[in-house]
């Protein structure tokens, strides 16, 4: 049966359940202090960076082959995209317990989800309706694929700040969640 | 000394337009504030559509154009007043996250007007409707969770608990069993006027909601969700409509109206933690004085009756968005297993209740148990809001 429980093998429910795992964990850091929210901050740079990797390098050109005037929406996802990095990366050097960091947090989280709720009106619509069932299917195994990159922890409250930061910068977590994306993207797409 | 509409001045009619400017409304943050801030927003949006939809109806059973006319002024800008109210919300909740708002809204407003309700068979209606919306709430967070991974914590913030009510296939009853007596219009509590046409107002809104945002859905169960809940929700507006004594004239009708619009932007100002959206109330409410002012010169004119007959001296206590928690518990308790019969209410499934349950399930389970087995299947629980300890009715306690 074609239930939401079914749905591992659709690319869009997945990527929809992403956005709202990146609200959670905007709520985390909201809520927490010191340590905890650096740890909390740390985790949500990284599923950022492979979630919107993973969209760039599975959705947006779907889009622009595929979906009528396609490449128009991909840009105009991308100038999204580019705003909220710039902000991200404005805060990645932030002390997390800095008075404006809250604030500056704020903006990025109405600029994340606005970016994300226009995904979802205005092209992961179009992707449901133009790709076939094994297009989809083929697509969720990248963003599996990149997941695996950067395996997001439900319950990270126990680890230090410091040891997340062995996942390297954000640039290189970045170019790992291409090549396996890509590398998936060869295997099944 | 309580507030009286009646000896205020408000804002002259001709001051009242608003330009595109004003009408440009920021809207609330989507997942900060307090969740009963949309509350408020949701249920004065109902009201207003009320008064826009009753208004058309009496302009087309109203023979006399000089009113036809007064009646459009006034309508054009209670227009304006929805699309500022209903603007307040935020483009960037989904429609699902309105959705839960939506029944957080049917809970606590019936939840605390059943509270306040000095008549017991009125009473009834709402306590009996409460459970109904208390289940839906928890079938569509369900639904939230399985489809955007969010938990509706993060919208109804511990407020109003989330878990099983009466359960939803069992709200399918024979529609003659959903209309209700009317109160008396002659020896009513004034109160009671304006909490039937408060409720009957919120439940329209919501069933025209799921209307027409359930096919928007593009997920099989969601869009079979909407379907059955939206048809729950006609049966509700049946049964909350059928109090209001039908021997209202269309005058006094429209003065009920004004007076209630008044009671509610009051009662809002009064309770509204967001300086922008108190802001909006007390402007309304402004403007209200002034509508109820002319259906009061209306009434006197064409039914020949003082409208302070049917109306409370001063304005009743402030209508109060607040947790209902240990009530609807309450509820849960006692009530569980009542349908209706008539005009009345029984703890047996009777035949035309059963019959009407036969042909509607088909021998099949509903969407509001798919939805539950499906979130099961992929989550290896339910989602369940409890604050206050486990569920009141054994039965409905969660298995693990």
């Amino acid at each position: 049966m074609a239930g939401i429980a079914a749905s591992d093998a659709d690319v869009v429910a997945l990527l929809m359940r992403q956005h709202g795992e990146i609200r959670n964990l905007f709520d985390r850091v909201e809520g927490t202090a010191g340590d905890e929210r650096r740890a909390a901050f740390r985790e949500l740079v990284r599923l950022l960076a492979v979630h919107e990797t993973a969209e760039e390098e599975v959705i947006r050109p779907f889009t622009r082959t595929s979906v009528p005037d396609g490449g128009k929406v991909a840009d105009e996802r991308l100038a999204e995209e580019r705003e909220a990095k710039e902000l991200l990366s404005r805060l990645d050097g932030m002390d997390a317990d800095d008075p404006k960091f809250l604030p500056e947090l704020r903006t990025l989280r109405l600029d994340v989800m606005r970016h994300a709720r226009a995904e979802e009106r205005y092209e992961f619509n179009h992707v449901r309706r133009h790709a076939d069932k094994a297009r989809l299917a083929s697509m969720a195994t990248a963003l599996r694929a990149a997941e695996a990159v950067a395996p997001t922890r439900p319950h990270p409250g126990t680890e230090s700040a410091a040891k997340n930061l062995t996942l390297g910068p954000v640039t290189a977590l970045v170019d790992r969640t291409r090549d396996a994306v890509r590398k998936a993207m060869g295997k099944d797409g | 000394m309580g507030f009286n509409p009646l000896d205020h001045q408000g804002i002259p009619l001709d001051r009242q337009l608003r330009n595109w400017r004003e009408l440009d409304v920021e809207p609330v943050d989507p997942d900060h504030g307090d969740p009963y801030t949309k509350c408020r927003i949701i249920a004065m949006n109902g009201i207003e559509v009320e008064a826009i939809l009753f208004s058309h109806q009496f302009a087309r059973h109203c023979p006399d154009p000089d009113v036809k006319r007064q009646l459009a002024q006034v309508r054009y800008i209670e227009q304006q007043q929805q699309k500022v109210v209903n603007w307040l919300l935020p483009g960037l909740a989904s429609v699902l996250e309105t959705t839960i708002s939506y029944e957080q809204v049917a809970v606590d407003l019936t939840g605390w007007i059943a509270r306040h309700e000095p008549d017991p068979y009125l009473k009834q209606a709402y306590e009996f409707g409460v459970l109904e919306d208390f289940d839906h709430l928890y079938r569509y967070a369900n639904l939230y969770e399985m489809i955007e991974h969010r938990k509706a914590e993060s919208i109804v913030d511990g407020l109003t608990e989330v878990m099983p009510g009466r359960p939803t296939k069992f709200h399918h009853r024979h529609p003659a069993d959903n209309v209700r007596e009317p109160y008396d219009r002659s020896t009513v509590n004034p109160l009671s006027r304006l909490h039937a046409l408060t409720i009957m107002a919120a439940e329209q809104q919501t069933m025209n909601f799921y209307m027409n945002v359930g096919p928007q859905y593009m997920e099989p169960i969601a869009r079979r969700l909407y379907q059955e809940i939206g048809l729950i929700e006609e049966e509700h507006v049946t049964h909350y409509e059928s109090l209001v004594d039908p021997g209202e004239s269309w005058w006094e009708q429209l003065v009920t109206h004004e007076y209630n619009e008044c009671y509610l932007y009051h009662s809002f100002m009064e309770q509204e933690p967001d300086p922008k959206v108190k802001a909006v109330w007390e402007l309304h409410l402004n403007m209200e004085l002034e509508h109820l002012r002319i259906a009061c010169d209306l009434m006197r004119r064409h039914d020949g009756r003082e409208p302070r007959e049917i109306l409370a001296p001063e304005l009743p206590n402030v209508l109060t968005f607040e947790e209902n928690k240990q009530f609807v518990r309450g509820l849960l308790d006692t009530q569980m297993d009542l349908t209706t019969l008539g005009t009345g209410y029984v703890r047996d499934a009777h035949e035309r209740f059963e019959k009407m349950q036969e042909q509607i399930h088909g021998g099949e389970e509903p969407p509001s148990e798919q939805v539950m087995a499906q979130h099961r299947e992929m989550f290896g629980r339910e989602y369940r809001v409890e604050t206050e300890g486990e569920h009141p009715d054994a039965a409905l306690r969660e298995r693990s």
